[in-house]
């Protein structure tokens, strides 16, 4: 019996996330990708391991997504990530009156914390700002954002995936009107086209994800939320710190490196390819920086950037929720062999290619079961050295 | 007020099969934004099919290492008005030392396998080095036995493009490489030992030091390769007046 | 790696002065004074050589290196002894993991004191 043939478009962590995932269970997986791994939003999030607890008070079912992949990535993959926990930091009354529901909040997603005194935070991270109220303790990380992609890419690659990189879908190949049986394809690098054909087509382009449905005559509710990345050119904690309040500009500063980054805001955006930078929003990202960690405020600025974040549904900024959704385009658009996958966040992305990879198996009547939490991915550097 | 420039852009452009040739784009510029802001703005608005590496335009990721005015730099964190003035020409070229995929990237594979090869660990465990001496608490610092963070080098690849020996002797393991070997220690493999203390290893170096002038991430490659000598050194020595059983040798 | 250029166009590569750092020059000093240096070796040689065919010849040869053409490749073997040997020890201190973060200071001391000596040497065999 020969493998049924998946087309993933998009190498960014929900690609390689389901390439891997499919190549897992014996799917012959193609990625195609417009440029290197990681170029487009994945690349540029922030590199918070998230706990939850930034969800655990009003979306706790992107909190529980959180807390349970974030322990499955520290097993299966902990060459790219700094295990070091976070702080979440109370500075003012208001904070104190958000702590109440956020101890019931992360008690609800079963996300462990730790209350500590001012003086057992200034022990922990002395650079935080001293007169800080209170904090918790919470188990986020941080990571390094291609690596991470890259190592989930190199173990599909290990398990037969192919990689078209620096390949641009052009169109969807069609059967009729309502099916899709793969894609044209403009290799970048010789400025050739290909016709690659499949049992699936899986658009996984986050964002960019309406770009791809419109091909087919099809939409999906996706609403691309950019937001500014600000990376100081010193480290001066050893933990993620986070405001202790409701989501809002410039919540959390995470060391990396020898860095710290801040982020992040919430607008809207014309051109994905471009989002130009808001030189306001570097001014408001160093001052909530500075609020946490007041060092920071002399310290030189080494990176800006900005990443469009694919959220789901109606609603706007960060009333939307940050879970992801599977679309089946049979169900939506009565268009078959089409699937998308969106929203989510960088630390669910085991999760949302397992869902995938569930949605993509009952579709073609396959029966295998996901191996991804357990399977220790290889090293990303193979992605390059195996051939 | 933003400040604007008109700064002309020449890139390298090849794709596969054909002969490189450079094509010169006009672009407004904030002299304060980044090179990689602007050759993806070329890539956006102006030209489609222009080729480059990219991913965390923060310096995390090492992917958008490139030649800027000839000088290995990592995009991302060089801004234009570093490398150009308003009315200027900005010349963008991919890495030397690597075969060209198309435009501005390369194929770092053979860097990877090396990093690989040597053990160089993605993630390691020193603690203070990574805060500079100022933010430093002033006391001891509370213990960690479980501290990780992500190592400095981040594979860009710049100091291979720089070296000199490297270009005329691809055996030559690289700066990177000897670099990499060090943080991974030669006390706990004596094979390591025996790959860098070699023709193609710490004695092929020739104190160009571009390898520590281009390093955008604090490793210091050129110093790492001198300690490195020292250890071969100090281990000769050492065996010199106390010769290895002859069941030790080749261990 | 660069296997794509073949053997010849590689050996030179290491003479690419594009994009170079001040240490960089320095590498490529030294190595076109030892290239330049090996060579007067075997010229020297050569010279030496000629003893063998009797005293005219040799001091024929003599009389020739009185030209300011002679000056001015003696000098050239001067200033490559100085610059090659400061540069030496730089390179053997280095090398042996000694001020390793102030080689590039190390080299502009040896570059000055190289040209003062160059400098000094010119005059002598010119003027006086």
């Amino acid at each position: 019996m020969t493998k049924p043939h998946a087309i993933i478009i998009g190498a960014g962590f929900t690609g390689v996330a389901t390439a891997h995932d499919l190549a897992m269970r014996g799917f012959d997986v193609t990625v195609v990708e417009r440029g290197p791994i990681a170029n487009g939003t994945s690349g540029r999030t922030h590199g918070l391991l998230h706990s939850g607890g930034r969800y655990a008070v009003k979306d706790q079912e992107s909190a529980i997504e959180c807390i349970d992949e974030n322990l499955i990535l520290r097993k299966i993959v902990p060459s790219v990530i700094e295990p070091n926990g976070g702080l979440f930091v109370a500075l003012s009354e208001s904070d104190l009156d958000y702590a109440e529901e956020f101890i019931a909040g992360c008690e609800a997603c079963h996300i462990p914390i730790e209350q500590l005194t001012p003086q057992r935070a200034l022990k922990l991270e002395p650079n935080l700002n001293p007169k800080l109220l209170v904090a918790f303790t919470i188990p986020d990380g941080t990571f390094d954002p291609l690596r991470l992609a890259m190592s989930f890419a190199a173990t599909a690659k290990k398990n037969g995936a192919n990689f078209h990189l620096y390949h641009e879908v052009k169109s969807l190949l069609m059967d009729g009107k309502a099916t899709v049986t793969g894609a044209r394809l403009l290799d970048r690098t010789s400025n050739k086209e290909i016709d690659l054909h499949g049992d699936i087509v899986i658009n996984a382009t986050g964002a960019w994800a309406g770009e791809i449905t419109a091909m087919a005559g099809a939409d999906v509710p996706i609403k691309p939320t950019p937001g500014i990345m600000v990376a100081f050119e010193r480290r001066t904690a050893q933990r993620a710190i986070n405001r202790l309040c409701a989501p809002a500009d410039g919540d959390i500063v995470l060391p990396q490196r020898r860095m710290m980054v801040v982020g992040t805001t919430s607008f809207a955006a014309d051109n994905l390819d471009y989002i130009p930078i808001v030189e306001d929003q570097i001014k408001l990202m160093v001052e909530r920086a500075a609020d946490l960690l007041p060092g920071l405020r002399s310290v030189k600025l080494r990176g800006i950037y900005m990443a469009s974040r694919p959220l789901i549904g109606g609603g706007t900024g960060r009333s939307i929720a940050r879970t992801f959704k599977c679309f089946d385009h049979k169900e939506t658009h009565n268009l078959d062999g089409f699937v998308t996958i969106t929203g989510g966040k960088a630390t669910t992305l085991r999760a949302m290619a397992e869902k995938t990879a569930d949605t993509v198996c009952a579709k073609l009547g396959i029966n295998a079961a996901c191996q991804t939490k357990e399977t220790p991915l290889i090293s990303y550097r193979q992605f390059y050295s195996l051939n | 007020m933003v400040e604007k420039w008109n700064i002309t852009v020449k890139f390298y452009r090849q794709k596969q099969g054909e002969k490189p040739h450079d094509q010169e784009i006009k672009m407004d510029v904030n002299p304060d934004e980044n090179v990689i802001d602007l050759v993806e703005r070329a890539w956006a608005l102006h030209d489609r099919t222009l080729v480059f590496a990219h991913a965390c335009h923060h310096s995390t990721c090492g992917a958008c290492g490139m030649r800027v005015n000839e000088r290995e730099k990592l995009a991302c964190i060089t801004p234009v008005r570093s490398v150009v003035a308003n009315g200027g020409t900005l010349k963008v070229a991919p890495l030397r030392n690597f075969p060209v995929i198309s435009d501005l990237v390369v194929d770092m594979g053979e860097l990877y396998r090396r990093m690989d090869l040597v053990g160089h660990q993605p993630v390691d465990s020193d603690r203070e080095e990574a805060i500079q001496p100022e933010f430093r608490p002033a006391g001891p610092a509370e213990p960690n036995e479980d501290f990780m963070r992500l190592s400095d080098c981040i594979e860009c690849g710049l100091c291979m493009s720089a070296c000199p020996v490297f270009s005329s002797t691809p055996d030559y393991l690289g700066p990177a490489v000897l670099a990499g070997a060090h943080q991974a220690g030669l006390e706990k493999n004596p094979l390591l030992f025996k790959l860098i203390d070699s023709a193609t290893g710490v004695w092929r170096c020739h104190s160009a030091f571009e390898c520590t002038a281009v390093c955008p991430s604090n490793v210091d490659p050129g110093w790492r390769i001198m300690e490195l000598r020292r250890k071969v050194i100090g281990d000769r020595v050492k065996t010199l007046f106390n010769p290895r059983k002859p069941a030790e040798v080749g261990k | 790696m660069n296997t794509q250029s073949n053997f010849v166009v590689r050996a030179f590569r290491w003479f690419d002065p594009r994009g170079r750092s001040l240490s960089g020059w320095g590498f490529m000093i030294h190595r076109l004074t030892a290239l330049g240096l090996t060579f007067y070796l075997f010229l020297h040689l050569i010279v030496l050589g000629q003893l063998a065919q009797g005293p005219d010849a040799y001091d024929n040869f003599l009389k020739s290196t009185e030209s300011p053409l002679y000056k001015i490749g003696e000098l050239s073997v001067v200033a490559a002894v100085f610059l090659h040997g400061l540069n030496g020890v730089r390179i053997v201190m280095t090398s042996f993991g000694i001020a390793v973060p102030r080689q590039r200071e190390i080299f502009i001391g040896a570059m000055v004191i190289g040209l003062v000596a160059i400098v000094i040497f010119g005059i002598r065999m010119f003027i006086g």
